[in-house]
C-alpha cells in the first residue's frame, strides 16, 4: 500500500508544472519525514508480508535480519539439523490453542500467514516475537511496519520459553513441508 | 408581660441554637487544612495508592475496594448480589454462588469484613464478609478479588456479629441477631412464647489453612438474646471470642423501648479452645439443619453447590467454662480487643461511658468465682471484678473502637457525631474530631490486628446530607479520612462510597498487591465446555439444547455465523477468551436476551444461556472495548421456527458451514 502510494505521488509531482501543487507536495513529504521516513522506506519492503508469495519467492534471504538487535531478549537459538519430533508435537498443541485465533498457515488472517515464516524470519526474531512481543512492537522496524498493514498489535500470549521453542520447531516442520 | 414573652422567646432561641451547635458541628470545622491535606491525599497520575481499603457495600450486598489516601474506587467485588457489570449471578458458572437452601437469592446485605490473619496480622490471602439477611459468610480470594466461597449459616436470623476471625484464621464466626425458636426446623410457634422457645446460636466456622475452605464446626445454643457484634481475643486472650448482646429483656416487640429497660446487657466471653475439648469428649449434639455450601473453582471456572444436612451443637449448661457473661452498660454494640489482647472495649448505643474489661481480671474473676448470678447455666461475672475501668465523658453513644500501635484507641460516637481518641491504659481522652455526619464504624490501618500500621483512620458516616453535590433524594455514602500520626487527628479527605459501608478493613498495598493475578492460564482451563483454540470451535445440538463452543480474541468471535437455532431451544454460548494478556476481557451479549451479558477474563470460559422466543436474526457482539476493531467484533445467529428444517450449521472450525 505505502509503496504504491509513494510511487504514484512522485510520478504526479514530476508530471505537474503547477508550483502551488509542488509546494503542497513538499509539505506532504515533510509530514512523512516527520512521521519517520525511515520506517516508511523500510515498510515498503514489508509489502511482502501481506502478499507472502512475493516475499518468499523474491530474495527471501535479504529479508532475514543478519545482526541480532540489542533489544532481542533471546540472543541465540540453536537449531538442530533435523526436526525434533517430540518438541514439534508439543509445539503443535501450543500453536493450536494459543496462535490459531489469529494465524493460519497459508493465508492472511488477523495476522500474517505463518506456514513459511521460518523462511522469512530468523529463529531469534520468532522467539522474541512470541516471548517479548511488547518490545518487538515498540522497537523492531519490521514489526512496526507490519502494524501498518495489520492494524492489530500482536498480544503477548504468556507462553514460556520452552513452549515458545516448541512452537518454533512446529513452524520449522510446517515450513519444511512447504 | 411582653418583655417576659420576649425573654422567654430569646431563651428558647438561645436554647435552640445551643442544641443546633451541639448537634451540628460548626462551619469552621467542616474543612480540612486545604494545603497540607491536599498534599497528603494527592496520588499523582500513574502513581498508586499506599493502602487497600475494603468497605462493605451494606445493602448493595457487595464490597467496595478503594485506594487510600486518594479515596479512589478501584473495584466493586460482587458477593451476595447479582452484578450485571461482571455477569455475576447471570452466567451459568456463577449462578450457584447465589443459591441457598431457599433457592436462588440475588440480594443480601453485607456488614463486616475481616482479612485473613497469620499470628494476628493480616496476611493478604482472603477477605471474609457476612450476609446479614440470608445468613451467610463469603470468602474472597485476594489473588482474583472474586468471591471464592459462600457458606450458609443455619439456625441463624440476621447474621450480624460476623465474620470476625481468630488470630490464625482457625475460625470465622457467625451469630444470630434475632433469636428464634430452637426447634429451628419448625418456627411455627406463637411469638408470645419467646421466653420459653427462643434461643440464639453462635457459630464457629473452621477455615482450612491451605485452601481457605469453610465448614461449620459447631454452634453454641445461647439464651434468647440478640447477639450483636464480636471480635476474637488475641495475644494473652487468644482462645477466647467476645460477643456483645442486647435485649436480655427478651422483648419481642418495640425493642427500641422494651429492650432498653435494663441498665446492662452482656458481653459473652466464649472459650473456643474449651469447645474443641468438649467436642472431642463427644459433648456435641447433631441437629438437622440443611444449608448450602457453594465453592467457585478457578480451574473449572465454575461454581458448585452442595447441601449439608446437619450441624453440631453445644449446650453451655452442659459445658462448664465454655461461656461467661460480662455485664455491659446500655445496649452494647461494638466489641473490640486491643492489640495486646488484654483489653476488651464494649460499645453502648445509649451509653455515656466506655467500659474497658481486662482479660487478666476476667481470668481472676472466673478463678475467684466472682459471679453476680447465672443465666441458663452461664455464670455472670461481677462487673467491677472484670472491669479495667471506664472512659468517662467520652461522648454520646460509643459504637466501635480501633487501635493504633502506640496504645491509643479511637472510638466512634454516633449520637454526638465524632471520633474520640483515648489512651487504653489510663482511659484519658486525648482528642476528639467531629464527623459529617453521625459516624457508624471506623477503621484504622490494621486497627483490629496485633500490629496496627496506624497512620490513617477512616470514619464511615451514616448521614451524608450536604457533603457532596446533591443527586436527588438518594445520596452517596460519606467516608472521611483522618491522619492519625500526630497527637491530634487531622481531617484530610471526604470521599464517596457505595452502598452503606459498615465495617471495613485497611492494610498496606504491599500485603496484597504482589499476589494479584493477571490472567488465567488458558492451558490450565479445565472448564467442561472449554474451547482450547479456534480449531476446536463447534456447535452441537443435544435435543433442545444447543451448545456453542466459541472463542473470543481481538477482535472476533468464532463462530460468528450460526444457523439452525430454533424457537424454544436452550442455547448455551460457552465463550472462551483466548487472550493471555493482562486486562483484555471480552464481553458477550445477545440481542433481546433476558439474561445479562458475560464478561470473560483472559483464559476463562463463561456461559450465557439464551432461549430465543421468536424467529429472526439475532446479533451478538463484544461489549468490552478490546481493540481498534472492537466494533467489528460481532456476528449473527439465525433463529428459525420450532418446526423448521434448517440444519444446525456455523462457521466454526469443526462445523459444516452455512450454505
Amino acid at each position: 500500500m505505502e509503496k504504491n502510494f509513494m510511487k504514484s505521488s512522485s510520478q504526479k509531482t514530476e508530471s505537474r508544472e503547477n508550483k502551488a501543487i509542488q509546494i503542497a507536495w513538499y509539505f506532504v513529504w515533510c509530514t512523512f519525514l516527520l512521521a519517520g521516513i525511515n520506517s516508511l522506506s523500510s515498510c515498503a519492503k514489508q509489502d511482502g508480508e501481506a502478499a507472502k508469495t512475493e516475499a518468499s519467492k523474491e530474495n527471501s534471504s535479504k529479508e532475514v535480519v543478519k545482526e541480532k538487535p540489542q533489544y532481542y531478549k533471546v540472543k541465540n537459538v540453536e537449531l538442530g539439523a533435523s526436526i525434533d519430533a517430540a518438541m514439534a508435537k508439543n509445539g503443535t498443541q501450543i500453536f493450536d490453542v494459543t496462535c490459531t485465533g489469529c494465524h493460519k498457515y497459508d493465508e492472511k488472517y488477523v495476522g500474517p500467514a505463518l506456514g513459511d515464516v521460518t523462511k522469512r524470519r530468523t529463529p531469534e526474531y520468532i522467539m522474541n516475537m512470541i516471548l517479548d512481543t511488547e518490545t518487538m512492537i515498540e522497537k523492531d522496524d519490521t514489526v512496526k511496519c507490519m502494524l501498518q498493514t495489520y492494524l492489530m498489535k500482536m498480544p503477548n500470549m504468556q507462553v514460556d520459553e520452552k513452549d515458545a521453542r516448541s512452537v518454533l520447531e512446529h513452524l520449522r516442520e510446517v515450513g519444511q513441508k512447504k | 408581660m411582653k418583655t417576659k414573652i420576649l425573654t422567654g422567646l430569646a431563651a428558647l432561641g438561645i436554647g435552640a441554637m445551643v442544641v443546633l451547635i451541639t448537634a451540628c458541628p460548626s462551619a469552621k470545622n467542616t474543612t480540612a487544612d486545604a494545603g497540607d491535606a491536599a498534599q497528603k491525599v494527592y496520588v499523582a497520575p500513574g502513581k498508586q495508592d499506599e493502602n487497600y481499603f475494603f468497605a462493605s457495600g451494606g445493602f448493595s450486598g457487595q464490597i467496595g475496594v478503594y485506594g487510600i489516601p486518594s479515596g479512589r474506587l478501584l473495584r466493586v467485588i460482587p458477593v451476595f448480589s447479582q452484578d450485571p457489570e461482571k455477569g455475576w449471578g447471570y452466567s451459568e458458572e456463577t449462578k450457584p454462588m447465589l443459591t441457598t437452601s431457599q433457592g436462588f437469592i440475588p440480594w443480601d446485605d453485607t456488614h463486616h469484613l475481616q482479612l485473613s490473619m497469620t499470628d494476628g496480622i493480616p496476611d493478604g490471602r482472603w477477605l471474609f464478609v457476612n450476609g446479614n439477611n440470608t445468613p451467610r459468610i463469603a470468602r474472597i480470594d485476594l489473588t482474583t478479588f472474586r468471591t471464592a466461597e459462600v457458606i450458609e449459616i443455619p439456625n441463624t436470623a440476621g447474621n450480624h456479629a460476623s465474620p470476625f476471625i481468630t488470630p490464625n484464621t482457625e475460625y470465622t464466626v457467625a451469630a444470630t441477631r434475632f433469636s428464634e425458636p430452637y426447634t429451628f426446623e419448625n418456627g411455627d410457634v406463637s411469638i408470645a412464647s419467646y421466653k420459653d422457645n427462643f434461643k440464639g446460636a453462635l457459630s464457629f466456622i473452621a477455615v482450612d489453612k491451605t485452601s481457605g475452605n469453610m465448614g461449620i464446626k459447631f454452634q453454641i445454643l445461647m439464651p434468647g438474646f440478640n447477639y450483636d457484634l464480636s471480635h476474637s481475643g488475641k495475644g494473652v486472650s487468644d482462645g477466647f471470642f467476645f460477643f456483645t448482646c442486647y435485649n436480655s429483656e427478651q422483648a419481642n416487640t418495640m425493642l427500641e423501648v422494651n429492650a432498653s429497660q435494663k441498665d446492662k446487657d452482656y458481653i459473652a466471653a466464649v472459650n473456643w479452645k474449651k469447645a474443641e475439648e468438649y467436642l472431642a469428649q463427644g459433648k456435641g449434639r447433631k441437629v438437622k439443619a440443611p444449608y448450602m455450601h457453594n465453592t467457585y473453582s478457578d480451574e473449572t471456572h465454575t461454581a458448585t453447590s452442595e447441601t449439608i444436612e446437619d450441624v453440631m451443637t453445644l449446650n453451655p449448661a452442659e459445658c462448664p467454662g465454655l461461656v461467661y457473661f460480662m455485664p455491659t452498660p446500655k445496649s452494647p454494640h461494638g466489641c473490640d480487643v486491643d492489640p495486646t489482647g488484654e483489653y476488651i472495649v464494649g460499645g453502648g448505643k445509649l451509653a455515656t461511658v466506655i467500659p474497658v474489661f481486662s482479660f487478666s481480671k476476667i481470668q481472676k474473676a472466673i478463678a475467684d468465682k466472682s459471679f453476680e448470678g447465672d443465666i441458663a447455666g452461664i455464670p455472670v461475672l461481677n462487673y467491677k471484678a472484670a472491669l479495667h475501668g471506664e472512659v468517662e465523658k467520652p461522648g454520646l453513644g460509643p459504637l466501635h473502637t480501633e487501635f493504633d500501635a502506640n496504645g491509643n484507641a479511637y472510638t466512634s460516637f454516633f449520637v454526638s457525631s465524632e471520633v474520640v481518641k483515648w489512651n487504653v491504659k489510663d482511659l484519658k481522652v486525648i482528642d476528639r474530631a467531629p464527623t459529617y455526619y453521625s459516624v457508624g464504624h471506623l477503621v484504622v490501618t490494621g486497627g483490629d490486628s496485633k500490629k496496627p500500621w496506624g497512620k490513617y483512620l477512616i470514619a464511615m458516616n451514616k448521614i451524608t446530607k450536604d457533603r457532596y453535590l446533591p443527586t436527588g433524594p438518594e445520596l452517596t455514602q460519606s467516608a472521611q479520612l483522618f491522619d492519625i500520626t500526630g497527637e491530634k487527628m487531622k481531617l484530610l479527605l471526604d470521599f464517596p462510597t457505595i452502598g452503606e459501608p459498615h465495617y471495613a478493613q485497611m492494610c498496606p498495598a504491599e500485603v496484597i498487591k504482589p499476589k494479584s493475578l493477571k490472567t488465567f492460564k488458558l492451558l490450565k482451563n479445565k472448564h467442561p465446555y472449554v474451547t482450547l483454540g479456534e480449531k476446536e470451535t463447534r456447535v452441537e445440538r443435544k435435543g433442545k439444547e444447543v451448545h456453542v463452543y466459541g472463542t473470543a480474541i481481538r477482535s472476533h468471535f468464532k463462530p460468528d455465523n450460526i444457523e439452525g437455532v430454533k424457537v424454544g431451544d436452550e442455547v448455551y454460548f460457552h465463550v472462551t477468551n483466548l487472550e493471555q494478556d493482562w486486562d483484555v476481557p471480552h464481553g458477550f451479549a445477545v440481542r433481546h436476551n433476558e439474561n445479562a451479558e458475560l464478561l470473560i477474563m483472559p483464559g476463562e470460559t463463561q456461559t450465557l444461556k439464551w432461549v430465543p422466543k421468536k424467529a429472526g436474526m439475532f446479533t451478538i457482539y463484544c461489549t468490552d472495548f478490546c481493540s481498534a476493531l472492537h466494533q467489528e467484533m460481532q456476528g449473527y445467529v439465525r433463529v428459525s421456527p420450532a418446526n423448521a428444517k434448517v440444519e444446525l450449521t456455523s462457521n466454526a472450525a469443526k462445523d459444516k458451514k452455512p450454505q
